[in-house]
């Protein structure tokens, strides 16, 4: 079964005229936007909207506010610019002015001495680094579900790559001093929920994770302070794990001496779970007997200069480029088949920004058939894992990593 | 000593030309579909608590009533929603028929209307004020004295401090509900408060 992306293009005769070397046949116009991506909602289709410190972006929620980046920003820029980086809120008590000169970091649990950590504290603590990672929601390509689930139907937009700049939690850590026996570290951020009843958004990585050094708290991103609706003024980083760990707005991070437990740890130990299997995944309809926490990305892999149902050149070289990821043991090869999976060549490989950035590849083609054609992207990852050709199907639409399709008409 | 004053000044110049950063949310401006079922008024006063209405309208179609109420039931027991279980069945069939695949002449829907006459048990039913404002989930938006959602108590209080018919006001603005007078996100109607009941609420208000 070829799973299909049916992205609704509303300018779909245009690219004909485009020339091959400057193929970009993403809407390119003010109003043109696609912001369904092929996806059906009960009172769509979803409407542009402007945030603060944001392009224009696909309205998911207002309120708490959910945005995805429209699919064409990611053509042409491996690090996503920080005014069109998606944004997604759990709670609706989100913080809306934060002073930086007061904000303060608290430290507290299982430590030997307890911290209160202001900005200027960790821009001078040992363990400063930069990490080019991508962020992806749990969620991203929840729309495409089938069958359909609930929840935020997501298109492909719910991801971003950026330069993350900031210290290691390691660092923070080893100047409160984990005391024996921590087993996990909480994360909480200024964010909460507008009914006590409703839990606080909290996560929680296991100590030997946090002390590896991999997870940072970062305030800069691609060379800028975060943007507000990112998590200003201080943000988890998790390298390779998906966007659900990535705490905004961090207030305080608790060393716990027994596993994260209780009323504010539901979307750690409930919310957030995949079938405990090697796929992750359940019979579509079905109800999974065990679950475990989300975890790594998947490898993934995307065209990002082709929409679907766009009308492509004969005869004439066209190049075809895009974007691959994965959880962080990096990209090895990106194949692509221009004849819906019959024949594969591989693409070439970009600039290695890192093992956890996206990775740009290249292929130039040349179409010489007419008529219509299912353009495909698969990735491979240095440790072997592929991209499932179906797609897995869970009950909370999460981990979505098929090989992607993208339907065309060449002529 | 000349370094000393120099360094002491630029600190000084960076800690004061830092401004807390403030943003302000554009206003949510999605509706729930109107209906005459019942639990159109209930799903108007009690989701737009926390989330916006396109949580709702966002979500796919042609999802049944079965799981549009099953979703309820998980806003209730995992979310905390201020729903009872009666409610659960009654916005569930709701969005079913607004947004889903079932009709208002599905027997399962018209099932329902029993649980929304005004002899059923409902928890609003008392005009004791802590009643109310627990039953209604007023609390969620609204504290005593500062805002959260909606304005404190106090605040309204202020306002209206000396208007003559400042009770009727803030009774009639408790039952049809607003927006634009204290910010951007609107108060939903309380469709469920009676006259009495609104009159002891705007009461209490004012006494703060």
């Amino acid at each position: 079964m070829i799973d299909i992306n049916r992205r609704r293009f509303v300018q779909r005769a245009v690219s004909a005229a485009i020339a091959a070397s400057s193929l970009k046949v993403f809407a390119a116009q003010p109003g043109s936007i696609d912001t369904d991506e092929g996806i059906t909602f009960a009172a769509g289709p979803r409407p542009l909207a402007r945030f603060p410190q944001k392009r224009e972006l696909i309205l998911v929620t207002s309120r708490p506010p959910h945005l995805e980046t429209p699919f064409e920003s990611f053509d042409g820029n491996v690090l996503t610019p920080n005014d069109a980086f998606y944004v997604r809120y759990h709670l609706a008590g989100l913080p809306t002015s934060i002073d930086s000169a007061t904000y303060r970091l608290a430290v507290t649990g299982a430590v030997k001495t307890p911290l209160e950590l202001s900005l200027g504290d960790l821009k001078t603590l040992p363990g400063q680094v930069e990490v080019v990672a991508v962020n992806q929601c749990s969620g991203n390509g929840r729309g495409y579900s089938n069958p359909r689930v609930f929840g935020a139907q997501l298109g492909n937009g719910s991801m971003g790559n950026a330069r993350w700049t900031g210290v290691t939690v390691k660092s923070v850590l080893e100047r409160a001093g984990v005391a024996a026996g921590a087993v996990q570290v909480a994360f909480n951020g200024l964010d909460k929920p507008v009914l006590p009843s409703t839990p606080d958004f909290r996560k929680a990585l296991d100590i030997d994770h946090a002390l590896s050094g991999e997870p940072l708290l970062a305030w800069g991103m691609n060379g800028a302070d975060l943007p507000f609706l990112n998590g200003y003024p201080l943000k988890l980083i998790v390298p390779g794990y998906f966007g659900t760990y990535w705490v905004k707005h961090l207030s305080d991070l608790v060393v716990l001496d027994k596993p994260f437990a209780g009323h504010d740890s539901y979307f750690q130990t409930i919310g957030y779970r995949i079938p405990d299997n090697d796929c992750a995944c359940v019979t579509p309809g079905t109800v999974p007997d065990k679950l475990r926490p989300i975890g790594r990305l998947p490898v993934r892999s995307f065209i990002t200069n082709v929409a679907a149902n766009t009308q492509l050149p004969i005869g004439k070289p066209t190049e075809l480029r895009g974007i691959a990821f994965d959880g962080g043991a990096g990209i090895k090869a990106v194949d692509v088949s221009i004849d819906g999976g019959k024949s594969w060549r591989a693409a070439t490989l970009g600039d290695d920004l890192g093992r956890y950035s996206f990775r740009p590849w290249r292929l130039p083609v040349t179409f010489a058939t007419a008529g219509d054609s299912v353009l495909m992207v698969r990735a491979a990852s240095n440790s072997g894992e592929v991209q499932p050709a179906e797609a897995t199907w869970n009950p909370s639409g999460y981990r979505r990593h098929v090989i992607e399709s993208t339907p065309v008409t060449i002529g | 000593m000349h370094r000393t004053i120099s360094i002491a000044l630029i600190c000084l110049a960076a800690s004061t030309s830092a401004a807390p950063m403030t943003i302000q949310l554009p206003p949510d401006e999605s509706t729930l579909r109107a209906s005459t079922l019942p639990g159109y008024a209930v799903a108007h006063q009690k989701c737009g608590i926390c989330h916006s209405a396109n949580y709702i309208s966002y979500q796919p179609p042609a999802m049944s009533q079965a799981a549009w109420t099953a979703e309820m039931t998980k806003m209730k027991e995992a979310y905390g929603a201020p729903i009872d279980d009666d409610e659960v069945k009654l916005i569930g069939a709701y969005l079913a028929v607004a947004y889903g695949s079932a009709k208002a002449t599905d027997p399962s829907v018209v099932a329902l209307a029993s649980l929304a006459t005004p002899t059923a048990p409902r928890a609003a039913a008392d005009t004791a004020v802590q009643a109310l404002l627990s039953a209604n989930a007023c609390l969620g938006c609204h504290a005593i004295d500062h805002k959260i959602v909606g304005p404190g108590f106090k605040d309204v209080a202020a306002k209206y401090k000396g208007e003559p018919n400042a009770k009727a006001t803030i009774a009639a603005r408790i039952r049809s509900g607003g927006s634009g007078l204290w910010g951007d996100v609107a108060m939903p109607p309380m469709a469920g408060i009676d006259a009495a009941q609104a009159d002891a609420l705007a009461a209490f208000v004012l006494s703060q």
